[in-house]
């Protein structure tokens, strides 16, 4: 223990008593920032009870070509280019999130009026990127299947 | 001659007045002395000074619009209270649930649109008192935290509107939930986290409908409360600004603690002060009982009558259902984040995030960097013209952008004439 000398009147030190008390305090201090910390993450839910982002949309022979078939549940338009093959282009719009509509050669936005090419590409107003283009395979079944969660470039056509 | 006994009526009388006095103590106020203790043996009367300046009551200063903002949070409570009672938050249930208010519930229809533009008004009201309050310079020490808490009260009255604006699951809430959430995402680093956060999930569902319904009906009133009562404590801790000073405040002496800006001789049960700091002329102060108590229920009354004669007349918009598939267009946010929208329209980042970012930390930062107290208390005082010059320049700004958005923007937000 100490070896410091203690003039006579000195209040007996009592370390043991006080660390131990720091100790405490800061252990539960510990134990509440971990409290709050578990309350941040319960607030993010593990189950997202959403669309799943990997869906079938029906057989190619589903969609005509020409103009895109537009299909509002999945926000997705569907292009058959005949023997080019298909593609698949977001609706959402890049900037904050209305669905886009097919207008002239591309797409326009009625939120804020961004304008996109045949192929997704901003034209103009304050879209800050281009529509995403969603990976399409054909399922054993003949159906087309969309993955929103894999993005493809705009060179991409599946061919069936 | 026989005692003369308590008549049966006399009787009732006592006993009726004692037990009155049991619950109010100092029952109707009939000596100045009443008139003080009342005041601060209330808790919710307390919340006011037992004495006021005159300068304090007149209308042509505060244009009582502080008042009138918490009169609309109350009218707002009670009639959210009573929706509340008919609400699902379940997407499809809840506009079914205010199809019903509007068509099927007696007085539901009234009870809405009480609702509806109390939230409206109380976000102008908010505002034009936050501009009272600078126009005034009312900020200045020693209020610059009450500006703070203040500035804290606007962001809330703008989220509970927010959060409100999407309970109705239509086609006007939906998308104008949807441009405003996707205005989060765009924040710096923690964007995306915080439109999960808010929404619980990728897209607008259930799950935000919940979220939203509990910030709006419980997480935000509460800190509203809260800070609402701080912010009326300060204001009578204070004093209100502009009033009349008989002597210069007397330096803080050995910092032992705080002087206290208004110490009255047995809490202001006499009439004169008698130990003051920031000594007040005493002759210029009036009992709050009744005449600012007088002042606040007129107002009140006002105010109330004046919502039902609107809520009689305007009924509330409610659209179709919320259709995720189709975006009406234009797809408008709520008029007071029109002028935002319309900055979005050019730049989200900029118009969602930096302007707004950088008008809230100038406004909290204002009190802190605009120092001294020349000019305060009086309406537009020729020595704050340079302030006054800038915070006018941004409301006139502010101003014409919200109208352009609300009046001149069209289909895919193109411009078009209203008339
Ligand atoms: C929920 C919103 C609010 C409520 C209910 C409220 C309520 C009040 C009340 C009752 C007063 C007394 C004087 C008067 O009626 O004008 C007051 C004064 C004051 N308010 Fe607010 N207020 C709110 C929002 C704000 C905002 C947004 C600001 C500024 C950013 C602000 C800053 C102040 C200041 C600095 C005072 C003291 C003024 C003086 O002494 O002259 N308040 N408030
Ligand atoms: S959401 Fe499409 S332009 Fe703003």
């Amino acid at each position: 223990m100490s070896t410091e000398m203690r003039k006579p009147g000195d209040a007996p030190r009592e370390p043991a008593r006080r660390e131990f008390f720091f100790a405490g305090v800061g252990a539960l201090a510990v134990a509440t920032a971990g409290f709050v910390a578990a309350t941040f993450r319960f607030l993010l839910p593990n189950v997202l009870y959403e669309p799943s982002r990997r869906f079938t949309i029906g057989r190619p022979e589903d969609f005509p070509q020409g103009p895109p078939t537009f299909l509002p549940d999945h926000r997705i338009f569907v292009f058959n280019g005949g023997t080019e093959g298909f593609y698949a282009i977001s609706s959402v719009c890049t900037h904050l999130g209305c669905n886009v509509k097919k207008g002239g050669p591309g797409f326009t936005c009625p939120c804020h009026g961004s304008q996109y090419d045949e192929n997704g590409r901003v034209v103009r107003g304050p879209a800050p990127a281009s529509l995403p283009w969603f990976e399409l395979s054909v399922t054993p079944r003949a159906q087309l299947l969309v993955d929103q969660d894999r993005i493809v470039k705009p060179d991409f056509r599946l061919k069936v | 001659m026989m005692e003369s006994r308590p008549t049966i009526r006399q009787r009732i009388r006592t006993e009726f007045g004692r037990v009155t006095k049991s619950v109010m103590r100092i029952g109707w106020p009939q000596t100045d002395k009443d008139r003080a203790a009342v005041m601060i043996s209330s808790i919710f009367l307390h919340i006011h000074p037992a004495r006021v300046s005159k300068h304090a009551l007149k209308p042509s200063y505060t244009l009582g619009l502080g008042l009138i903002s918490a009169i609309l949070f109350g009218i707002l409570t009670l009639t959210g209270l009573a929706l509340m009672l008919y609400y699902v938050p379940y997407p499809a249930e809840a506009y079914r649930s205010m199809k019903d208010l509007q068509f099927v519930v007696t007085f539901g229809v009234i009870l809405r649109n009480m609702h509806r533009w109390s939230a409206h008004a109380m976000v102008a009201v908010v505002f034009f008192h936050m501009c009272r309050v600078f126009w005034t310079g009312s900020y200045k020490t020693p209020r610059e935290f009450n500006w703070v808490i203040g500035v804290v009260l606007f962001l809330l009255t703008l989220l509970l509107s927010f959060t409100g604006y999407l309970l109705p699951w239509d086609q006007l809430a939906f998308w104008a939930i949807t441009v405003g959430t996707n205005i989060a995402a765009y924040a710096p680093v923690v964007g995306d986290q915080i439109k999960f956060l808010l929404l619980g999930g990728h897209v607008i569902g259930p799950t935000t409908l919940l979220r939203f319904y509990v910030m709006h009906c419980v997480l935000l009133p509460l800190a509203v409360v809260m800070l609402v009562s701080l912010h009326i404590w300060r204001v009578r801790k204070d004093g209100l600004s502009g009033a009349i000073r008989v002597d210069t405040p007397v330096a803080e002496k050995g910092g032992a603690f705080p002087a206290s800006t208004k110490t009255y001789g047995l809490m202001a049960l006499t009439r004169r002060p008698s130990a003051s700091v920031d000594a007040r002329d005493p002759n210029d102060e009036v009992f709050a009982w009744p005449h600012l108590l007088y002042r606040e229920l007129l107002v009140t009354v006002a105010v109330i009558v004046a919502l039902h004669t609107v809520s009689l007349l305007f009924m509330a918009p409610l659209e179709s259902i919320a259709d995720p598939t189709r975006t009406p267009n234009p797809a408008k946010a709520p008029w007071y984040f029109l002028g935002l929208q319309e900055l979005v329209s050019h730049s989200a980042f900029i118009g969602g995030v930096l302007v707004p970012g950088l008008i809230v930390l100038a406004l909290v930062a204002l009190p802190y960097l605009d120092r001294g107290t020349q000019g305060s208390g009086r309406w537009f005082a020729p020595e704050r013209r340079v302030a006054n010059t800038i915070y006018t320049a941004v409301v006139i700004v502010a101003v014409i952008l919200t109208i352009i958005g609300t009046f001149f923007r069209g289909p895919n937000w193109g411009w078009v004439w209203p008339w």
